[in-house]
């Protein structure tokens, strides 16, 4: 069998490193060491393909730390298609697709379908092309017929049916992200939509953020695999109804913030130049969108847990909320000022307030006053 | 009888590309590139805070947001009338530094090794080192059970180190397939480096208008430092040492001078030395005509747009960025780019690592440069000078930054920000020019209202992968691969290792276009 050996022992070393890493409470961790376990036994193939990207999420799973991305590329996953890293060019990196799907169908393996990027559906999906099509088209400013483009579209519709599941990776492709900031012209469409359309019943979960953390990305899929029964664990996904993991998109960023007790004292950052020795200073009137987003930042943070976006005298951008980008502009903006779809943030804030048995102070006063509503009204308020 | 072959995807790069190249005789006899994919930046950003421009417009690459996020925040203080503190100016410095070893990295041994390195040798090690028994013992077993991925397939060639006919032999392919596997903790590192001023990477929060958020307080200078030292020495012990190695095989002699763009070199100059902004690290210069040793002044009023063979209503043509129009006109005739064609002085122009190294003059890249015999007559920088100056870049650059910290003032409450970044104008225009690891970028913006009315970007991809222009002059990739040797048309590796020796990133070249009316029913790409 492929990869190394390794002694029980080892192993359940590094498993117990890498689980407490991912940041997974105690109850998970002999479920996800058994998975871990499967996984060097046997390489679950994976098919990544990317839409209207950046790449940005490919570049941030290059950051995984325990098990770091030389040892998923080469002991845990096997990479059939990934455009970044993979040898193949032209033909020959679309032959690893097609042996992978021929091999699925032929009963003799399985493969997880990975899309980085939304899905454009405007102009018969041309917006966003790989790979060569059976239709021809003239090359360039000459007669000479070549053979026209793959729409990311018409890949999803190829390969959607035969995958074991579907992960979309990062907000571009779990909510439409900034491309759909600009949907009206393009069609950007979430790989939710586009997969419902093809197969209602397909199993698919969301990996928030702008970029997905690695950790994000990789607990969610191993997660995804457990709950296939491709690796032991039994159980069922724990999803939020945004289809994203629970473990990792619980709890708002503003209940773990290390900054909270700045935000109850009503001690904010007004000039980068006036920071505290002694104190960090709340990052809320700066636009912080930490009160309406659902994510592990603060604990988990971020490029081996060096920094995060608030540790860096930042306001959370919300990147990994559905409401990314064109919800949650003005990005500089106190949260009241603005406008919303969907979730209002006052329902969330004032939710969070009411939940917060210490959410009394300064800071919660701002709050209320900036709502327009009293700590009373609030106080009834469930989320 | 000429053949053509079409490639897509073109692999190993940032974003999705399609070259189509004519080949007679054996070797390219004409050369086309299209990007595939198009989201609409410029047009979703309109309207909006210019604050949030510096976080939107990072989300163009995620390869190289961070020289994105710069460009806009100088273009947003420009707008704003900051005056950029010290301490402000070496932490974007050191940030955008941090942004470039990474990616040069990345490129080198992610991106271009494949293209040179047969990671299947490595199963025939017989050497001593542990470690690499060990990556030897493990790509034996994923050759066992035939999952090789991604690896496997590829194009097939004679040429590969450690292969079969080729140059070096396993073990020296097995240590290199080694400082791959090394290469991906060593730009994670450059990215904890610059997460500890800008927050996280990618996508970071640490510039803004008027200045950055971070103050250099002598234990963010200590995290910094740390890495930056080992990333100085394993650059020099190790990426340098690999890429001379690739460079002065004579299986890969004739890309010392195959893979031409055409002579043309521009930098727009970047990392300031001064407030003012009038020294800056890499200079700003252009070459033309391969007169490589004299560069003369580069004056951003003579960059120009065509659009003879893009996409583009025939009206905008010539037009420069700052008052630049994008107005699509999908069915025009003898048009095959959504890219425009960026020219200087009517001339195309090559930007990135090659172009700063010649503009500089650095006496390293020109040594090395005359080693290889670059400059001896017929002069041609191609592949290999080209990836060559993108590791001496590196090098030097990793040096200098460690001045760049030595000059910080240290201290929490030491000034990093300008508060005249916070006072939104009603109307005023403002250009960010800096320098990217793959060439110059340039952003442009206009406030109207408080608000972002216009934003034009030029992007270094869209220099180098740029389509013909009204004289039909091809753009510097397409001049490249002419004349690159195709001995097997099943297996154009030569085709490849020309366009990955650019580091193109298409997610930058092609998140221009606004249109103005809805002509943008008949859009086929990008």
């Amino acid at each position: 069998m492929a990869g190394k050996t390794v002694s029980r022992r080892q192993f359940l070393k590094h498993a117990g490193a890498t689980v407490a890493l991912l940041g997974l409470s105690e109850t998970l961790i002999p479920q996800m060491a058994r998975a871990l376990q499967a996984l060097a036994a046997g390489k679950p193939p994976i098919i990544w393909i990317q839409g209207q990207n950046c790449t940005g999420c490919s570049v941030s799973f290059l950051n995984s730390n325990y098990p770091g991305v030389a040892e998923l590329v080469l002991d845990k996953l096997s990479v059939r298609y990934q455009p970044n890293v993979m040898a193949g060019t032209g033909q020959a990196a679309i032959a690893a697709i097609n042996d992978t799907v021929a091999a699925a169908k032929g009963g003799k393996g399985i493969y997880v379908l990975v899309v980085e990027g939304a899905v454009p559906t405007k102009e018969g999906g041309e917006y966003c092309t790989f790979g060569l099509s059976d239709k021809k088209k003239a090359l360039a400013d000459t007669n000479v017929q070549v053979p026209g483009d793959k729409t990311i579209h018409e890949w999803m519709k190829e390969l959607v049916p035969g995958a074991a599941a579907v992960i979309a990776n990062g907000n571009c492709a779990s909510f439409g992200g900034i491309p759909a900031a600009n949907a009206a012209v393009t069609g950007a469409t979430p790989v939710s939509k586009i997969v419902a359309e093809i197969d209602p019943k397909k199993p698919m979960v969301n990996v928030g953020g702008c970029p997905s953390h690695p950790d994000w990305f990789v607990g969610t899929a191993l997660q995804a695999l457990i709950a296939l029964g491709v690796l032991p664990g039994g159980k069922q996904l724990n999803l939020n109804e945004n289809k994203m993991s629970k473990t990792f998109f619980g709890q708002l960023i503003h209940e773990n913030c290390e900054r909270r007790g700045a935000f109850d004292a009503g001690l904010f950052l007004e000039d980068w130049n006036e920071q505290s020795p002694d104190f960090k200073l709340c990052m809320f009137k700066q636009g912080c969108k930490g009160p309406v987003t659902y994510a592990d930042c603060p604990i988990r943070r971020w490029n081996s847990g060096v920094n995060w976006c608030v540790g860096a005298n930042a306001p959370c951008s919300g990147c990994a909320s559905p409401s990314y980008y064109k919800e949650l502009t003005p990005l500089y903006q106190p949260l009241p000022n603005m406008s919303f779809g969907g979730i209002t943030p006052a329902t969330d804030v004032v939710g969070w307030v009411a939940a917060g048995a210490t959410a009394v102070g300064i800071g919660a006063h701002y709050l209320y006053k900036q709502l327009g509503s009293k700590p009373d009204e609030a106080e009834g308020g469930e989320k | 009888m000429a053949q053509l072959i079409s490639i897509d995807p073109v692999t190993r790069i940032e974003g999705h590309m399609r070259i189509d190249v004519e080949v007679e005789g054996g070797v390219v006899k004409d050369a086309w590139s299209s990007g595939t994919m198009f989201r609409g930046y410029e047009m979703l950003i309109k309207g909006k805070h210019p604050w949030d421009a510096q976080q939107v417009m990072q989300r163009i690459c995620g390869v190289c947001p961070m020289v994105h996020g710069t460009a806009a925040s100088y273009a947003l203080d420009t707008a704003m009338g900051v005056k950029l503190p010290d301490n402000a100016r070496l932490i974007r410095n050191l940030c955008l530094g941090a942004n470039f070893i990474q990616s040069h990295i990345l490129h080198f041994y992610h991106l271009q090794a494949l293209d040179y390195v047969d990671v299947t040798a490595v199963t025939k090690y017989d050497g001593p080192d542990p470690a690499l028994k060990m990556l030897r013992d493990k790509i034996t077993g994923l050759a066992a059970a035939s999952d090789l991925y991604p690896f496997l397939p590829r194009y097939e060639s004679p040429d590969y180190i450690g292969g079969e006919g080729g140059p070096g032999d396993p073990g020296i392919a097995t240590e290199l397939v080694g400082h791959y596997v090394q290469a991906f903790e060593m730009r994670k590192k450059a990215h904890e480096m610059l997460a500890v001023f800008y927050g996280r990477m990618p996508m970071s929060v640490g510039t803004i208008p008027g200045g950055v958020t971070t103050p250099p307080t002598l234990a963010n200078i200590a995290a910094f430092r740390s890495r930056l030292n080992e990333l100085q020495k394993w650059i020099a012990d190790v990426y340098v040492a690999d890429v001379k190695y690739v460079a002065t095989q004579d299986a890969y002699s004739a890309f010392i001078k195959a893979g031409d763009s055409g002579g043309n070199f521009l930098a727009y100059g970047g990392m300031d030395q001064n407030q003012a902004g009038t020294d800056k690290y890499f200079k700003p210069g252009v070459i033309t005509d391969y007169k490589a040793l004299s560069p003369e002044k580069f004056d951003p009023d003579r960059v120009t747009e065509s659009v003879k063979h893009s996409w583009y209503k025939d009206s905008t043509e010539g037009l420069k960025p700052a008052v630049g129009k994008t107005e699509p006109d999908v069915g025009k005739q003898g048009a095959y780019s959504f890219i425009k064609a960026p020219r200087y002085d009517n001339k195309p122009m090559e930007v990135g690592p090659l172009s700063r190294q010649l503009v500089n003059k650095d006496p390293v890249f020109m040594e090395l440069a005359n080693k290889l015999g670059v400059l001896t007559p017929p002069v041609k920088f191609g592949i290999i000078p080209r990836t060559g100056a993108r590791a001496v870049e590196a090098l030097l650059l990793s040096l200098e930054m460690e001045k760049w910290l030595d000059q910080l003032t240290e201290g929490i409450g030491s000034n990093i920000w300008d508060s005249s970044g916070k006072k939104i104008p009603d109307k005023s225009k403002g250009m960010g020019l800096v320098e990217g690891p793959r060439g110059s970028l340039g952003h442009w913006i206009t406030i109207d209202g408080g608000k972002t009315a216009n934003y034009q970007a030029v992007v270094p991809t869209t220099w180098n992968a740029a389509p013909r222009d009204k004289n039909g002059v091809r753009g510097p990739i397409e001049t490249a691969l002419l004349g690159i040797p195709v001995p097997d048309p099943n297996n154009p590796i030569n085709v490849v290792r020309c366009i990955r020796s650019f580091d193109p990133c298409l997610a930058c070249a092609i998140h221009v276009i606004h249109p103005e009316h809805n002509g943008v029913k008949e859009f086929r790409v990008v």
